[in-house]
């Protein structure tokens, strides 16, 4: 820092040394960018191996025999490559059938909210914004319990669609609600947007708390929901929200330039060539549709879309070229670890996914808080 | 780059912010955009970006109508430079200047190429903000940051430089460091500037030519000494101005007066004898306690003569560096015979002024109240103590000496009874 300032105040040229050092920093962030698939693939067999096997948790159904299924290290790698072991038939059914599509819906979801985060931080020009902000949670809140209490929930295929479905038309239509309140004649004010969301969260959550408080046994299935998990992470549930997650990111990074432009201002960003009015609804289309698809599966889980992009960004930078896809990998890489740990802490009762998010992420978001703010940057 | 804007209108809903302008901008020239707040320049500016689309009339760079040019040609025709650029994001310098590069990059997934690489870098070098490449943008301050973003400007390679208000949030080095560096581009490449200043000082000093607008409409257009007199900025920013030409620079400049007029007028005049600078204080002192103001004899060029004129007071004027003549001093005499009282200064007195030390003596010989502010003498006698025998005899024959101008305020017929 202060070296710097004597440079500065000297007029001196600055030495090739000093201009290594600064373009090597940014190689850097690349070179971690290209890390992360093998960080998210390690992650991923990582989380294959280790853990109870099948959903358990209060309300939930519980694992073949009656009982909480348990697998070995061995076991698990040898399901894993496919031999055939002396352990019940069952068990490999259960490995493919649910250890599988739940890390991978794992990573889908933690991508999805991480690069939902991104867009919308962007959107909001604040780097506080999380994929919620515009009324996703509260709606998909709204749409899942009344799901619940339609009594349809115990039917056998409408069932099990019915509340993610509704879950994901709800979040949506709460978008689009709190997106026309925040805009006026095709022209976004992402102030009014922000507390238009704020106002219609608050009302939706108060009637999601109107009908828990008369829910009845429904109770505890809809605050384990609410709290966010995976365990009903199925094979269909894994290619929706691959679609969501193929479309949203290549999306959002193919407009990351704009986003960079985005962020000095609309003027600015016009500008430089960008459209901000069309570039502020395809993004806060693209971060809706990812975050709520996430959301209808999986529930409420909450900080990843703040933490990570926040993370991520005190890292490799604020270029979204190289924010964007790291933040996305990141968010996959977080979450699988999240879940792996949720259902493994206290095995066999498993924890809702998003309280370990949130006892992760709150103590670690406020260690970063008062570090930039301690060194003068801003958060 | 030329541009051509025709009977040019704009509202926001049922407001009228701009109405009917016509304007050319010249290639190479730098065009100042002028005026009180709310009067339509940065409008007329996001405008001319395509920002804002005008409900009425067209704006044409080199004939070609504005709206016909795609956004990355337009990226590539202006480069924009905001009052101030904040992000709560932890961007680089180096990441923002390479924003200016967007409009040059083609397809969306095309990377950043040598070329790119090292125009930042020039860029960045010509801001002298090479060396904060690396820091990131928002721990700048106000003038480095500023710098950073001409340097983005400059690294989009345009043909013409919009800047609204590029220096109001800067310090006085910041400021010249910012528009000197401007007015490089403009020199050098023959870039366009299009700028919208507050400061007419600073208009005055970098730009061709300014186009003064007033609640949306176009009042004038010209150079600087063209549209800067002190009756244009009276009648559009209501203020007293004394308008100079500053021999340094060659550029005119403005110098506001008071806003405040006295709080009331009791009409009494008082005569002031004055030069050399002596009479300045004592005539504003007086005119801002409701009192007229004459002055005489006075040399053209003498600092008291251009104050009593910018007063807009009466006053007795002779030739630059001549003696008073005989006409004059009956004017002077003229004028002081009808005022209620006559201030004498403690101005230098040589032979060419003596002139008026006698004429306070005639105005005591006629019984009016003469005071003499200071301590009783010349400031600087260059007549040998004649000046100042001269003054010792006033103060004999009943001036009153007063030892400032709250004394004399004081002391003045006019404020004793009136208050």
């Amino acid at each position: 820092m202060s070296d710097s300032k004597v440079k500065r105040l000297g007029g001196l040229p600055e030495t090739e040394e000093g201009d290594s050092d600064f373009l090597r920093a940014r190689r850097r962030r690349v070179l971690i960018l290209s890390a992360l698939p093998f960080v998210l693939v390690a992650s991923f067999v990582v989380s294959l191996l280790v853990g109870a096997l099948g959903p358990i948790g209060p309300g939930l159904p519980i694992g073949p025999d009656g009982g909480n299924v348990r697998m070995s290290f061995g076991d698990a790698l040898g399901a894993l490559l496919g031999h055939e072991g002396d352990w019940p038939a069952d068990y490999g059914t259960i490995f493919w059938d649910v250890r599988i599509p739940r890390a991978i819906l794992a990573g889908l979801v933690g991508a999805c909210l991480a690069c939902s985060g991104t867009a919308m931080q962007a959107v909001f020009r604040n780097p506080m914004a999380d994929p919620f902000i515009v009324g996703v949670s509260s709606g998909a809140s709204l749409g899942a319990v009344v799901a619940s209490l339609s009594g349809l929930a115990g039917i056998a295929v409408i069932g099990t669609m019915l509340s993610p479905t509704l879950a994901f038309l709800a979040a949506l239509m709460t978008v689009f609600l709190v997106y026309s309140m925040g805009s006026v004649r095709g022209r976004v004010y992402v102030d009014t947007l922000l507390l238009s969301g704020v106002a219609v969260a608050a009302f939706l959550g108060a009637i999601v708390s109107f009908l828990i408080y008369f829910a009845g046994q429904e109770y505890h299935r809809i605050i384990f929901w609410l709290l966010g998990s995976l365990s009903l992470a199925t094979w269909g549930s894994v290619a929706v929200l691959a679609v969501a997650v193929g479309i949203g990111t290549v999306c959002v990074f193919l407009y990351s330039r704009d986003l960079n432009a985005l962020l000095l201002g609309e003027e600015t960003a016009h500008n430089l060539g960008a459209n901000p009015e069309a570039l502020k609804t395809l993004m806060l289309v693209m971060a809706a549709v990812m975050a709520s698809a996430a959301v209808a599966f999986t529930g409420v889980i909450g900080f990843v879309g703040l933490i990570v992009p926040h993370m991520v960004r005190l890292v490799v930078g604020a270029d979204h070229r190289i924010l964007v896809p790291s933040a996305t990998l990141t968010g996959a890489i977080f979450l699988i670890w999240a879940d792996t740990i949720a259902r493994t802490v206290i095995s066999p009762i498993e924890l809702p996914v998003g309280i370990i998010t949130a006892l992760c992420g709150g103590p670690f978001f406020l260690y970063l808080l008062r570090r930039t703010r301690s060194r003068g940057e801003p958060a | 780059m030329r541009l051509e804007i025709e009977g040019l209108s704009f509202s926001y809903g049922d407001k009228a912010v701009l109405k009917d302008i016509s304007l050319e901008v010249r290639g190479g020239e730098s065009m100042g955009l002028m005026g009180p707040n709310g009067s339509g320049k940065t409008t007329l500016l996001r405008c001319i970006m395509n920002y804002l689309a005008p409900q009425e009339g067209s704006i044409g760079v080199d004939g070609r109508p504005l709206d016909s040019l795609s956004p990355a040609e337009l990226a590539r025709t202006f480069a924009v430079v905001p009052q101030s650029s904040a992000t709560d994001f932890t961007f680089t310098s180096y990441d923002i200047v390479m924003m200016g590069r967007i409009p040059h990059l083609g397809s969306r997934l095309s990377a950043v190429s040598k070329a790119d690489a090292v125009a930042v870098r020039k860029a960045m070098e010509r801001t002298n903000t090479w060396q904060f490449a690396g820091r990131v943008f928002a721990g700048l301050s106000g003038g480095e940051r500023q710098r950073v973003i001409v340097a983005r400007a400059i690294a989009q390679q345009p043909q013409a430089l919009l800047l609204d208000e590029p220096t109001v949030y800067l310090d006085i080095s910041g400021q010249i460091e910012v528009m000197d560096l401007i007015r490089g581009l403009n020199r050098g490449e023959g870039i366009t500037v299009i700028s919208v200043l507050h400061d007419i000082n600073l208009a005055s000093r970098y730009c061709d030519r300014i186009a003064l607008l007033s609640n949306g409409r176009l009042e004038a257009v010209g150079t600087p000494a063209e549209v800067i007199t002190a009756e244009t900025i009276q009648s559009i920013y209501g203020v007293d101005v004394s308008v100079r030409k500053d021999p340094y620079t060659g550029a005119v400049y403005v110098i506001p007066m008071s806003t405040t007029a006295p709080a009331h007028r009791h009409g009494t005049r008082v005569h002031v004898l004055c030069g050399g600078g002596t009479g300045g204080p004592l005539m504003r002192a007086l005119h801002d306690h409701g009192f007229s103001v004459s002055a005489g004899v006075l040399n053209v060029l003498d600092s008291d003569y251009e104050v009593a004129r910018e007063m807009r007071v009466q006053v007795v004027a002779e030739a630059p560096f001549a003696s008073i003549g005989p006409d004059s001093h009956a004017r002077n005499l003229k004028l002081m015979s009808e005022s209620a009282a006559v201030v004498v200064s403690a101005f230098p007195v040589g032979p060419g002024n003596f002139l008026n030390l006698e004429a306070a003596r005639a105005a005591l010989e006629a019984g009016q109240s003469v005071f003499l502010v200071g301590a009783g003498s010349t400031a600087i006698d260059f007549m040998g103590g004649k000046a100042d025998a001269m003054v010792r005899g006033l103060i004999i024959s009943g001036a009153v000496v007063v030892t400032d101008v709250e004394e004399l305020l004081m002391r003045l017929p006019s404020r004793r009874g009136s208050s």
